[in-house]
């Protein structure tokens, strides 16, 4: 019985996996959708792209993808970080205003010009990016090695961070026009482009989590820290990390919306997004009293209120009752996570494993 | 007056299991009016479940309890405490942000035309420290800057306050306390015996056990070993019944421990010189070498756990040195302990060794792939050939090396753990009660592990509670006593040679 | 001398936080009053009241909900549906009263829910909270989409009545100002302040909130096991702070007499922030209400230097803030009893040495928060703010906007006509530009012109419509009072045989993005009025 490391086929496996009530969540939401919205599976073809709702709901939920992988890895060590929004709108200032200083001087001026742009490319994402990462480890010092609670450390920044931002471009709206950088948002390769990204960042961090050790450790640290010291795992340098990630992939989201609305809004930008960021990872089955974290699960759930929001505008739902709706999601969502149904759930598959 | 109308309590056959061990097996207790009585037995010997019992956070299984003449049975601590039976725990239950007057009347505060009468509270604060407890301190000030003491006797004083009492339990009250402190606790505490209130004591410290007592009760292994008249109970007699003085047939472990030593190395793998840490242990010296089993004895609170977490790293120690291999120790954290090859299971598992939602695998290669690092990973075809092999080797009970830890019963997870320390294969193991809540035959398998660890040439300490298990396993014992070292002796002493050294008698 | 001042501060050391906060926010204003002629007047003071008493009332209820550790994300969402709410009713043509009474209740009503889920579902405060925030700003948007105005009498009495204080009108008289003044809300806030310090030291209740705070949540079990009643407790606190949402909200409409679901953004960190600052720690079980009035306070005075210096815009507030935030956490750490405490009282003598020097390193902390306020004085100043500190007291008045003089330039040819009004200068300018490139414009005073080529305003007009939508519902029309540098703006655009007319406030951030790409396009084509200024 031992060397049976895939454990047979039972339904079980499947009901306790954590991938299985946000996919649970999606199919509901999409059948919904197929009885209710026709036309909301088609997908056209156009000169070698894919369009229709279903893809939008991918690209619209990229951003918030991006940000659910940083978060999951946050939460798994029982912390929190409410400043992704923030660090979202000081690497679009970033960005914005490396393509398009003119703000520093006090002039907006009419960019017509897709082709123009102050600094190459890698220079504005790489510049923008390395901020987002100083962000992270402003974060990662102040919760692990000044030991301040991650909900208060991280609130310093969210405020301030907007202030930051707008520092950066004095306050102005930066006008985006620069192609190239247009592209990560709206750019098509048969599937939107940001696709892409979020595939990327989800490739990579998984290899960091899952074909090293760090992955295992961040989970030990979630669960008991103390065992973990007692294990000889240093708690100080997985938090550090774990922050310094979640500000990186706070920077790639903030360019990738940037790129979407062709502006860098420091005030708009970003703006509450941490919640959905955070309830994302829940749905994915995430305890926000750390442990076990599926990577995967966090980013269908980010589907899941990507898939919502998409379902009622398509339904006619105007936009500002989406958020009454998301919150009798949350709402529903933590109840069914709830303590109560949880050790319920533990109960009944404790009796049949004790031994 | 008859005997019984003397009783403000009797325990009869009270039994209580839990999922693998019997807690309790049908324990008599009987509390006298205006009795000091103290409850002694070590770790996993029944003591604390035996007042859960009592003050109805668990319900026996077996037995009743009579209190004042009335059959009882307690729901709820607050409802002990209508019944009069108030408990003052080792951690203060009290609020530290507030201030002496408030916890002592939170709930309960003086009102004038419905808002709190701040002068009459405080007064009445004054007047109740005063009269049951004969303290004089500044009430107005918040709890939290006082000594863990002067808490005490707040958390005491408001025990009495609320309802008349009639039994008062002190689960392990001079813990933190100095000896002065101590003094004025005992004073306390004869006053309220005057005033015949039932005072049920435990304490791991023999000494205050003598001075303070009345009866004694000694429990072991969930059993009633007896109860016994203080006065009349030599120390040395109080001590074996606690940590045993079995008949059990040595001969075959004698033989292997024979063998094992003669593959003790002369040179010395450890140095402690002066090795302390003001308020946990003393400074002392130690030498332990590969090969060889030292066993740490002494009672609970004696030093053994600082000992152990000194040599591993968990803590610092303000005075001396550690010389490992030759070279002097300095760093000193358990990452640093692992690296030069040192392991220690930890004594509270739950808190400090499993890590309870990760699975049997993963638990037994984290010490290794902390060593490792990050990058490192081993691959997890070596996580479950190593896995395997320690359920094998040491008959873990799971179902599969994917079973979340959490699961397993306490025993198994305490092999979990031996696994995880045993995979570092390290050239000194640290055992820190490692036979805690495990069933008699593994506990002998135990032990013939850890001398068969010694044969493969690596030095091992074994620290237990249990006296015949260290005799049996030690090469050498090191005895301890209120945090200080005061005696070594070779692993083939008497018995009772070592019961009198923990007791600071002669033989 | 180091002896006694320990002492002292021993003595008194639960005020510390107070003090400090207290000794910050004065300090702070006592230096912008030096630097800046303008800050002497009292109304300036008094001003600092009244443009936060939705701040301080809200401010008092999340004090009591943080004392027990928990948090109230949904205080933004509950003052903005309030808005909403009032002002649609009064719009239906309710009873004022009835409408007042009515916000309150359904305040209470949210808390409650809240609070019956943090209690009785275990639902950790952050997470119930801020689902109630969206909730509530979910059914701001049920009622309204547009900002909605209030325009009932008894409203305006209630916002606009000036409560002269007595002593100072005789004082103002001589110096020739008007008469300072607070407002019914700013009244109400203190009222509630003290209601609060009663209940919160006066009644078991209070106390009883303490008990369950600190300690790393041990508090709470311990308050349990003394036969507290915690979850009732616990319910009433959250039910209180939805009351006092609503009462904040209401306070808030009464001063920009309109309501809209987009109000009080990121208002609930602003709230927490005061909090914290007023020396309440997030863990609860330790701080003072009244604290938090001196934290509001700080906010207060931090917004009003910076619209004083006048070089920074609105958004290093934020900056400042989140750093001193951090500061006083980081103060609040260094005071806190830690637990390392118990295990030095073996050594007394090494305690009272620890604890002497983390008060050394408290004082030396707040000695760099006001190091920090001067900075931000300063460097602004030295980098060249030019003449902007003596600016005029007097708030500008801001002038409805010139609706029918544009309407008739729009009938009259123009493709767009421009309204510009308040800002620094207090201005009011009109611009018109029409499709073959003149562009005229005037602020009352003087008049300009100008000419572009009229392919550029072909591109302008077709860049307004199809790239950022001007005629499409993404573009709406917000508004809000503007603070002391903002500008307000009226635009119509004429197009392909569309009309649109949409209002904006700078420093909103409720403007739809396509509002200020529109703004930036037109502004950077328009010239300049009086160049002189």
């Amino acid at each position: 019985m031992r060397n049976q490391k895939k454990s047979s086929f039972a339904w079980r496996n499947i009901i306790e996996s954590r991938l299985f009530f946000p996919l649970i969540a999606l199919f509901l939401i999409l059948l919904f959708d197929f009885i209710f919205i026709p036309g909301f599976f088609t997908i056209e073809n156009r000169d070698g792209n894919l369009y229709g709702s279903l893809i939008d709901i991918f690209r619209n939920g990229s951003t918030v993808m991006l940000l659910a992988i940083g978060m999951t890895l946050v939460i798994a060590t029982a912390g929190v970080d409410l400043s992704v929004g923030a660090v979202m709108a000081i690497a679009a200032s970033m960005a914005g205003i490396l393509m398009n200083p003119s703000a520093l001087r006090n002039e907006v001026f009419f960019v017509t010009d897709p082709t123009y742009t102050f600094q190459p490319l890698w220079v504005v994402i790489g510049a923008a990016l390395i901020v987002s990462l100083i962000c992270g480890v402003w974060n990662g010092v102040l919760v692990a090695y000044m030991r301040i609670q991650p909900m208060v450390a991280t609130l310093i920044l969210m405020i301030a961070g907007r202030g930051i931002a707008q520092l950066i471009t004095n306050g102005l709206r930066v006008q985006i026009t620069y192609r190239p950088y247009a592209f990560l948002g709206q750019g098509w390769i048969i599937l939107p482009f940001s696709l892409y990204i979020v595939a990327f960042v989800y490739a990579g961090t998984w290899l960091l989590t899952r074909k090293t050790a760090i992955g295992m450790f961040i989970e030990s640290v979630g669960i008991n820290f103390r065992s973990s010291f007692f294990s000889g795992i240093d708690e100080k340098k997985i938090k550090l990390l774990v922050y310094t990630f979640c500000g990186l992939c706070a920077g790639i989201a903030g360019l990738v919306a940037s790129s979407n609305i062709r502006t860098s809004d420091a005030n708009s930008i970003g703006l509450m997004i941490e919640l959905d960021a955070i309830l994302a990872v829940v749905i994915g089955g995430g305890s926000m009293a750390g442990g076990r974290f599926s990577l995967l699960a966090s980013m269908i759930g980010a589907l899941v209120m990507q898939a919502i929001t998409q379902s009622m505008y398509a339904v006619g739902v105007p936009a500002f009752a989406l958020q009454a709706i998301k919150a009798v999601v949350v709402v529903f969502v933590i109840l069914l996570f709830s303590e109560q149904v949880r050790s319920f759930i533990r109960g009944i598959s404790a009796q049949k494993k004790e031994v | 007056m008859s005997e019984s109308n003397q009783n403000i309590l009797e325990m009869e056959g009270i039994s209580k299991a839990f999922p693998g061990v019997q807690a309790l097996d049908s324990v008599n207790f009987t509390l006298r009016k205006g009795e000091i009585h103290c409850l002694v037995g070590e770790n996993g010997a029944g003591k604390s479940t035996l007042i859960k019992v009592l003050t109805g956070v668990d319900r026996p299984e077996a037995g009743r309890m009579i209190l004042d003449g009335k059959e009882i049975h307690t729901r709820s601590p607050q409802h002990a405490q209508t019944l009069g039976i108030s408990t003052v725990y080792q951690e203060i239950n009290l609020c530290p942000n507030l201030t002496v007057a408030e916890n002592i009347l939170l709930g309960r505060e003086p009102q004038r035309f419905k808002s709190i009468d701040w002068a009459k509270m405080n007064a009445d604060a004054v007047e109740i420290l005063k009269r049951s407890l004969d303290v004089d301190i500044d009430v107005t000030k918040p709890l939290g800057i006082y000594t863990v003491a002067i808490q005490q006797m707040v958390a005491i004083a408001r025990a009495l306050d609320i309802a008349s009492a009639k039994i008062l339990i002190l689960d392990e009250p001079t813990s933190s306390l100095d000896e002065h402190e101590v003094q004025q606790l005992f004073k306390v505490m004869r006053k309220l015996k005057e005033n015949g209130v039932g005072i049920i004591f435990i304490t791991h410290f023999i000494g205050q056990v003598y001075e303070i007592s009345d009866k004694t009760t000694v429990l072991r292994n969930g059993k009633l070993i007896g109860t016994f008249d203080t006065a009349s109970l030599p120390r040395f007699e109080l001590i074996a019944k606690m940590i045993g003085r079995s008949l059990d047939d040595l001969d075959e472990m004698s033989k292997i421990k024979l063998e094992s030593s003669k593959h003790i190395r002369t040179e010395a793998l450890l140095k402690a010189k002066g090795l302390g840490h003001s308020g946990a242990i003393s400074p002392f010296d130690l030498e332990l070498h590969s090969g060889e089993v030292v066993g740490l004895a002494g009672l609970l609170g004696s030093g053994r756990t600082e000992i152990a977490n000194l040599l591993f790293g968990i803590d610092k120690p303000d005075t001396g040195s550690i010389t490992f291999a030759g070279d002097e120790v300095t760093d000193y954290s358990p990452l640093g302990s692992i690296k030069r090859g040192v392991g220690l299971c930890p004594e509270d598992r739950k808190a400090e060794g499993v890590v309870d939602d990760l699975t049997v695998r993963e638990n037994i290669i984290l010490a290794i792939q902390a060593n490792n690092g990050w990058f490192k990973f081993l691959s997890v075809q070596e996580q479950y050939d190593i896995a395997d092999k320690y359920i094998e080797l040491l008959q873990i009970a799971t179902p599969s090396p994917d079973q979340p830890v959490g699961n397993l019963s306490g025993g198994n997870q305490q092999k979990v753990i031996l696994a995880r320390w045993l995979a570092t294969n390290p050239h000194l193991l640290i055992l820190d009660e490692p036979t805690r809540g495990i069933d008699v035959g593994t506990k002998a398998e135990i032990q013939k592990l850890v001398l068969s660890l010694a044969d493969e040439g690596k030095a091992c300490v074994f620290i237990s509670s249990e006296l015949e298990e260290v005799l049996r396993t030690s090469h050498r014992i090191v005895v301890l006593r209120e945090r200080e070292k005061v005696a070594e002796f070779s692993g083939e002493v008497d018995e009772n040679t070592i019961i009198h050294a923990i007791a600071g008698s002669e033989a | 001398m180091w002896q006694r001042v320990n002492e002292f501060i021993s003595n008194n050391r639960k005020f510390i936080p107070i003090f400090s906060t207290a000794v910050l926010a004065l300090a702070a204003y006592g230096i912008g009053a030096y630097f800046f002629v303008g800050m002497r007047n009292p109304q300036v003071f008094f001003n600092l009241f009244r443009n936060s008493s939705w701040l301080l009332i809200s401010g008092i209820g999340s004090t009591l909900v943080i004392l027990t550790g928990g948090i109230d994300l949904s205080v933004s969402g509950v003052v903005a549906l309030t808005t909403v709410a009032s002002a649609v009713l009064l719009r239906e043509g309710w009873n004022a009263w009835g409408v007042i009474l009515l916000m309150l209740a359904m305040g209470m009503t949210l808390g409650a829910i809240m609070g019956s889920f943090i209690v009785y579902l275990k639902v950790q405060p952050f997470i119930a909270t801020l689902a109630g925030m969206w909730f509530a700003r979910g059914m701001c948007f049920f009622i309204s989409d547009d900002a909605v105005t209030i325009d009932d009498r008894l409203f305006r009495i209630l916002g606009k009545t000036k409560i002269l204080i007595p002593g100072l009108t005789e004082y103002a008289a001589k110096q020739g100002n008007p008469a300072p003044y607070l407002s019914i809300p700013v009244v109400v806030a203190f009222i509630l302040l003290i209601v609060a310090i009663y209940i919160t030291q006066f009644t078991r209740f209070g106390r009883t909130v303490y008990a369950i705070g600190g300690n790393e949540g041990r508090n709470e079990q311990s308050a349990r096991l003394m036969g507290l009643r915690v979850n009732r407790t616990k319910l009433l606190v959250y039910t209180f702070n939805g009351f006092c949402s609503a009462l904040a909200g209401l306070s808030l409409a009464l001063f920009v007499y309109s309501g809209h679901g987009l109000y009080a953004p990121g208002f609930e960190l602003e709230v927490i922030a005061s909090v914290v600052m007023g020396g309440t720690m997030l863990t609860g079980g330790s701080g003072y209400v009244v604290g938090t009035l001196f934290g509001v306070m700080v906010l207060a005075v931090t917004q009003a230097l910076i619209q004083f210096i006048g070089s920074l815009s609105s958004w290093w507030t934020k900056i400042v803030i989140g750093v001193l935030t951090l500061i006083f956490i980081g103060v609040q750490t260094g005071l806190a009893t830690r637990k390392d405490d118990r295990k030095m009282a073996q050594d007394p003598q090494e305690l009272e040495a620890e604890k002497i020097r983390r008060r050394k390193q408290a004082l030396v902390w707040g000695g760099f928060v006001i190091l920090v306020l001067l900075a931000f004085i300063f460097i602004p100043k030295i980098m060249g703010g030019d003449g902007t500190e003596t600016a005029e007291v007097v708030a500008c008045e801001v002038p409805p906007y010139r609706e029918e003089e544009a309407a008739s330039l729009i009938a009259d040819g123009a493709a767009i006509a421009y309204n510009r009004t308040a800002g620094p200068q207090c201005v009011d300018e009109l611009f018109a530009i029409y499709p073959d490139g003149r562009i005229i414009g005037n602020d009352g005073v003087n008049k300009v012109e100008k000419q572009l080529p009229p392919v550029d305003v072909e591109l302008l007009l077709a860049t307004i419509s199809e790239d950022y939508g001007w005629f499409t519902d993404d573009i709406y029309s917000t508004y809000h009072n503007p603070c002391r540098q903002c500008f307000t703006h009226y635009i119509i655009a004429s197009y392909d045989g569309q009309q649109k007319a949409v209002t904006a406030v700078d420093g909103g951030t409720d403007m739809p993005p396509g509002y200020g790409l529109t703004l930036a396009i037109i502004r950077s084509s328009l010239p300049e009025i009086n160049p002189a200024q």
